[in-house]
């Protein structure tokens, strides 16, 4: 059994820069909370810098890029039977201290929670917000729920959904996922977070993938959604 | 005007039968699984016999409406590739999937072998079936 209810998945990519001191500072100061790292086929060492500090590693043998990974951190909490899992990102960016006031939003009956940048603060205007507002508003005008910052990576999923995104295909981390399981009933809520600069390295996130990325969240969010298949009907999933 | 210019048969005949050709030299050197290679033998086949006999076409062309059989041609086998292409994305979607079912599997397995003594790593109480 584990020893916490709440199971931080850390994807890391690359990220020799950043690891130890995100995973350090969870340990050191979060105590409370099980973590587990998922290397995602780095080609860094990011995977021996874990394995030297005796981290909990889970070590993927090829890259599958952010959703693979992260569903390897959910199969394993589903497997070790955490209640919570919330994704942290390995670049520094999400901090443990909101991790608390997630989970008492989880407590009133969520079954995910976003942690947003833009609830009590104003976004700012700018082309990386441009792509945020156009999501929102998709999302908006798909599900009639407002959510303020639907690409926040900074979410915390329950057992239920914990066994939902382990099982299935087409469960990204990812805009798209949480409006379709808006459509089909999920409760979803926000917490108001702040979110640190990136450490060290580089954001692989350029001109050219923002794009892709955005244009393929709104095929998703417009056309995809209403084709899909509600696979939970078919699958038997939670055991 | 109904009649498939003899350049074109003769590049049409050429064509598939190299095709069949070449099908067949990868299958026996064994580089392909026969349930793909059956395609493309039968693809094959029928560019041999739509080569071999115009008539095919030029009936078919007449009964579709089809200007030219040459057209007809073309629309036949541009549909029988897209379809192809249709059946290929799905299973290399397929196939992506299984290697990441088995990527996580090993990434998961490997921490439990390595915490096996370890009280967290013991008996995972509910496995996957999927």
């Amino acid at each position: 059994m584990p020893k916490a209810d709440i199971l931080v998945v850390i994807p890391a990519y690359n990220e020799e820069a950043n690891i130890v001191a995100v995973v350090q500072n969870l340990i050191e100061n979060y105590p409370q909370y099980d973590y587990v790292v998922v290397n995602d086929g780095s080609r860094d060492h990011t995977a021996e810098l874990c394995r030297e500090h005796h981290y909990n590693l889970l070590d993927l043998p090829v890259n599958l890029g952010l959703s693979g990974a992260f569903q390897t951190g959910l199969r394993y909490a589903y497997r070790m039977g955490y209640a919570r899992a919330i994704q942290l990102d390995a670049d520094g960016q999400h901090l443990p201290q909101y991790i608390e006031p997630i989970s008492q939003e989880m407590d009133k009956g969520a079954d995910i929670v976003i942690g947003s940048r833009f609830i009590t603060k104003k976004k700012p205007i700018n082309l990386r917000m441009f792509g945020s507002f156009i999501i929102s508003f998709a999302i908006r005008f798909t599900t009639h729920r407002a959510l303020t910052d639907p690409t926040s990576g900074m979410r915390m999923l329950n057992r239920e959904m914990i066994a939902e995104f382990s099982h299935n295909l087409n469960y990204a981390p990812e805009p798209d996922t949480i409006s379709y399981l808006i459509s089909r009933g999920a409760k979803v809520a926000e917490v108001q977070v702040e979110m640190g600069e990136r450490t060290a390295g580089k954001s692989y996130l350029n001109m050219r993938a923002a794009l892709r990325y955005m244009a393929q969240m709104c095929t998703s969010i417009f056309l995809i959604q209403w084709v899909r298949k509600r696979e939970t009907e078919e699958v038997q999933p939670y055991v | 005007m109904y009649n498939l210019s003899p350049a074109l048969m003769v590049i049409l005949i050429a064509g598939s039968i190299s095709t069949m050709a070449y099908v067949l030299l990868r299958i026996r050197k064994e580089k392909m699984q026969i349930e793909d290679a059956l395609f493309w033998l039968l693809f094959g086949a029928l560019l041999i016999v739509l080569s071999l006999f115009p008539g095919l076409s030029i009936w078919a062309a007449h009964q579709l409406g089809v200007q030219s059989p040459v057209n007809f041609v073309y629309l036949f086998i541009l549909f029988l590739l897209l379809v192809k292409l249709f059946l290929q994305s799905v299973k290399m979607s397929q196939l992506e999937e299984k290697i990441r079912r088995l990527s996580q599997t090993i990434a998961l397995n490997e921490h439990t072998a390595e915490h096996h003594d370890d009280a967290l790593g013991n008996a995972p109480q509910a496995d996957e079936h999927k």
